[in-house]
């Protein structure tokens, strides 16, 4: 076990250092730091400098200096605890980062809160009564949720709870400070995708156990139908759904861009979208190393979830 | 005031007035231009001055009912205040401007008043210009400002190495020098004129021009000219040290942009502010996207929001008691082609693009309500010199004629770049126009490219769809775009004698022979043929019904300093 989260962890760190790598050299182009200069000067300022002043403009920025020089520099900063400047928002990045990761945490946590008994219950229930009508209901519900864009749920939920019936503000800017109302629209988009799809999972792993023989055997040697479900079914169906829920942090840090855009909620997608539109390089590659580190701890958690939960497996 | 009143100018407008060739609001409004105050210039021509034209302050009149306290929070994209001088949007001159303020202010009618100086006087030859420095103004540090904090200034913007984009203003540009140095593509290195700037006294400066120019006021209120303290070090939101009666409480860009009545100066001295009474103890600015904004004020996050585009109207009219006002300018579209580029350097093509664009129709679709019809030689109704020229039509046969006489019987493939720099009316009026070139034989291609992406190709593309946004004098913007060689010249339009012509007017302060001498500017522009400038456009602004004095500007300047709240 030790042996595969040093491995994982030792993976994570190569993989940062290559996309890190990539996107330095994808941003170590004339275009994209004339696109810099654009965004800081405006399209007509830049016009008017002169190419020295061009050039000085670049110094002062640290865009000139050569590639590689700029890479070492930027490991070296980050080994050490600086994640840079960002040019947009001129603040550190680490104080941006912290704050838009936290605004982005509440949010998940809130997502997750909701999810995890609301998607397992359904799923279980529906697993259960495979091809029964409450089957057939929880699951076109959830293959409809899971899929309309989330861009267009967005639209619908804002159209009818906040510019219909006035329930709920139509922006979570939270400009009066934090404001769960503010948090109900996103949230409510995100859960909408999130909880169709681990239904739909839950549903799947449920019946393939209820088929199996074990569980037969149990219903027929006559153990009460509630103890069957709870101590014999459900203990294996939940393997799955249990270790892909791990997963979702990962799914969440992405989807979260659409949401947080279309909301104007300031968190971690924003942060991204707004660095991308800029070419904010330091916010990028930070940004960056948040998502790898995500994707890969979710990944070791769900695989060390999946061993403890199911005895079969175990890791050489 | 007497040696105002005997400015040889001012004599001369007078006399314009007394034989009826000038109306008397634009009389009043020459007089600002030429440095009078509203009071000087209504007891020049005998009336006395209404009680609010006595104020010799740049804000609308006080309004009696104006009520102390509360916070206006306002929708815009919150932007980070870096360095006054090379501020590339309006967003951030709109926080700074209640905190650091212009030489003079270009109000929502357009006409320039005085605000950190509070006279000005040209020579007749408008070469040599006297700034008198408002006296009583005080620094958030307790300091009083000097006319050489002024010129600390006026040097900084000169220098090329600033990067300031008021370098291309008339003023400022006739305030530098050549070095002589060039860089490898042969643009001019440029720093402060050795006597450009002079300062007479503690309160007085003299502008020495190298050529004559009329604009002095008003490049003096244009967005990146807010004046800052000379020990400012960028960014300018770590320490905002500015004469204005707010300070920054907060920022963070992307965010919020929080500034605060200043009771205390940091000497520990009592703030008292220059322009009299100020209302508001706070105003917001929260980050919402333009398409975000009018649904913020919708549902109450907002009080008031910066932009209101022509697509959101209808949204904001269904808002109860939300207030829409509109004003006229002079922002525009330019479909400009590049004269020195195949196939644009033969005249009838260009000739051939113009006739079979039907400007009229390209503004009825886009701003039916507001705006104008323009033709084409980038001066306004709303320029104090405009010149009415003879309205053209759409000649379709008259550009067949021109296309097959130019050797392209049998039709010309163009391509226009458009970037929506100012929303996606720019690509509704691209596309129109090619629905319009087809008529005459001419596939238009619409190239769409994002935003940051247009800014990398705007003055490279050989046909391109520019905005040019609003300036105070129409003159402003042609010496900007169409004289030969300055950076913004994006048509590399070229002509000596358009140069002498607009130079001339430029250097005319009677009003009739200047209009007359436009007559001739915007023809040769015209003629040339070297755009499709279709309309200009109106700016809309959308307040909640309790927000008062908060006005749309031509420029789409933000003046907060006299809203209130009731």
């Amino acid at each position: 076990m030790i042996k595969l989260v040093l491995r994982r962890l030792a993976q994570m760190l190569l993989i940062m250092l290559t996309v890190s790598l990539l996107l330095f050299a994808i941003f170590d182009t004339d275009q994209f730091r004339k696109k810099v200069a654009v965004s800081e000067l405006g399209g007509f300022g830049v016009a008017t400098l002169s190419d020295s002043d061009y050039q000085a403009w670049l110094e002062k920025k640290g865009l000139n200096a050569p590639f590689l020089q700029r890479y070492v520099e930027w490991v070296g900063n980050v080994a050490s605890g600086n994640l840079g400047h960002s040019m947009e928002k001129n603040v550190a990045v680490s104080t941006l980062l912290k704050d838009r990761l936290t605004k982005t945490g509440i949010l998940a946590f809130f997502v997750f809160l909701i999810m995890i008994p609301t998607a397992l219950t359904l799923g279980v229930i529906a697993g259960m009564n495979e091809g029964g009508r409450l089957d057939r209901v929880i699951s076109i519900l959830a293959v409809f949720t899971t899929s309309v864009p989330q861009i267009a749920t967005a639209v619908l939920l804002t159209v009818a709870f906040s510019l219909g019936l006035g329930w709920v503000p139509s922006k979570s800017a939270m400009t009066d400070g934090w404001s769960f109302k503010e948090l109900m629209l996103p949230l409510v988009t995100l859960l909408f995708y999130d909880i169709g799809y681990v239904v739909r999972m839950t549903r799947a792993s449920m019946s393939e156990v209820m088929s199996s023989h074990y569980i037969r055997t149990a219903i027929l040697k006559g153990l009460p139908y509630w103890r069957v479900i709870v101590r014999h079914a459900m203990r294996n169906a939940l393997i799955v759904p249990f270790t892909l829920i791990f997963l979702q942090l990962n799914w969440l840090l992405s989807q979260v861009v659409v949401v947080e855009v279309f909301f104007q909620y300031n968190g971690f997608g924003r942060m991204l979208y707004d660095a991308a539109m800029y070419g904010d390089i330091a916010v990028l590659q930070a940004a960056t190393l948040v998502a790898v580190a995500v994707a890969v701890l979710s990944q070791l958690l769900s695989d060390i979830g999946y061993v403890i939960l199911n005895p079969r497996v175990r890791f050489a | 005031m007497n040696e105002i009143k005997r400015n040889p100018l001012v004599s001369k407008l007078k006399t314009q007035l007394d034989e009826g060739k000038l109306e008397r609001r634009e009389f009043l409004r020459l007089s600002a231009l030429i440095g009078l105050t509203a009071a000087t210039a209504y007891s020049v021509i005998g009336l006395p001055a209404p009680a609010l034209a006595a104020d010799t302050l740049p804000f609308p009149p006080a309004d009696p009912a104006a009520k102390k306290g509360g916070t206006l929070r306002i929708g815009q994209l919150v932007a980070k205040m870096d360095d006054p001088a090379t501020y590339a949007w309006n967003e951030m001159s709109n926080q700074s401007r209640s905190i650091i303020e212009h030489m003079t202010l270009v109000g929502p009618d357009n006409v320039v008043r005085p605000m950190l100086i509070e006279a000005w006087e040209p020579s007749e030859d408008l070469k040599t210009w006297t700034l008198h420095v408002r006296k009583g103004v005080m620094w958030h540090n307790g300091e009083e400002l000097t006319a050489e904090h002024i010129a600390w200034n006026i040097r900084r913007w000169t220098d090329s190495a600033t990067g300031s984009s008021n370098l291309g203003l008339s003023t400022f540009s006739a305030l530098a020098e050549d070095t002589g140095a060039k860089t490898d593509k042969g643009k001019p290195i440029r720093v402060p004129a050795k006597n450009g700037v002079e300062v007479v006294d503690t309160h007085t400066l003299k502008l020495n021009l190298s050529r004559p120019v009329l604009s002095v006021a008003e490049d003096c209120g244009e967005y990146p000219t807010l004046i800052v303290h000379p020990s400012f070090v960028a960014p300018f939101s770590n320490a905002p040290i500015g004469t204005g009666p707010y300070t920054l409480a907060e920022l963070k860009v992307g965010d919020r942009c929080i500034l605060k009545r200043i009771a205390k100066t940091t000497d520990g001295k009592d703030f008292k502010y220059w322009g009299g009474d100020v209302y508001l103890d706070e105003i917001h600015f929260y980050n919402f996207d333009q398409d975000n904004q009018t649904a913020a004020l919708a549902s109450g996050t907002v009080d008031a929001i910066y932009e209101l585009t022509v697509d959101q109207l209808e949204l904001a009219r269904s808002i109860d008691g939300a207030q829409i006002k509109s004003v006229q300018t002079a922002q525009t579209l330019c479909c400009r082609m590049q004269v020195d580029v195949k196939p644009f350097n033969d005249i009838r093509v260009r000739k051939a693009v113009v006739k079979a664009a039907d400007n009229a129709a390209i503004q009825q679709l886009l701003f039916p309500e507001g705006g104008g019809i323009a033709y084409n030689y980038h001066v306004a109704p709303v320029h104090p010199e405009y010149f009415p020229l003879p309205k053209i039509g759409r000649d379709v046969e008259g550009a067949k004629a021109l296309l097959k006489e130019a050797g392209y019987e049998n039709g010309l493939d163009l391509t226009i770049d458009v970037g929506n720099t100012d929303g996606p009316w720019h690509q509704a009026a691209c596309e129109a126009l090619r629905d319009q070139l087809k008529d005459a034989g001419i596939n238009l291609s619409v190239n769409v490219l994002p935003t940051s992406k247009f800014w990398e190709i705007w003055d490279k593309t050989p046909f391109g769809a520019t905005s040019w946004a609003h300036r105070p004098l129409g003159t402003m913007a042609l010496a900007q775009a169409y004289r030969t060689g300055v950076p913004w010249n994006e048509t590399h339009f070229s002509d000596p004698e358009f140069d002498k012509a607009l130079s001339e007017a430029e250097a005319t302060i009677d009003v009739a022979k200047r209009k007359a001498k436009m007559e001739k500017v915007e023809k040769i522009l015209q003629d040339a043929a070297v755009m499709v400038e279709p309309l200009w456009r109106p700016i809309y602004n959308l307040a909640a019904a309790n927000v008062h004095g908060y006005m749309p500007h031509p420029a789409r300047q933000l003046q907060l300093t006299k809203v209130w709240m009731g």
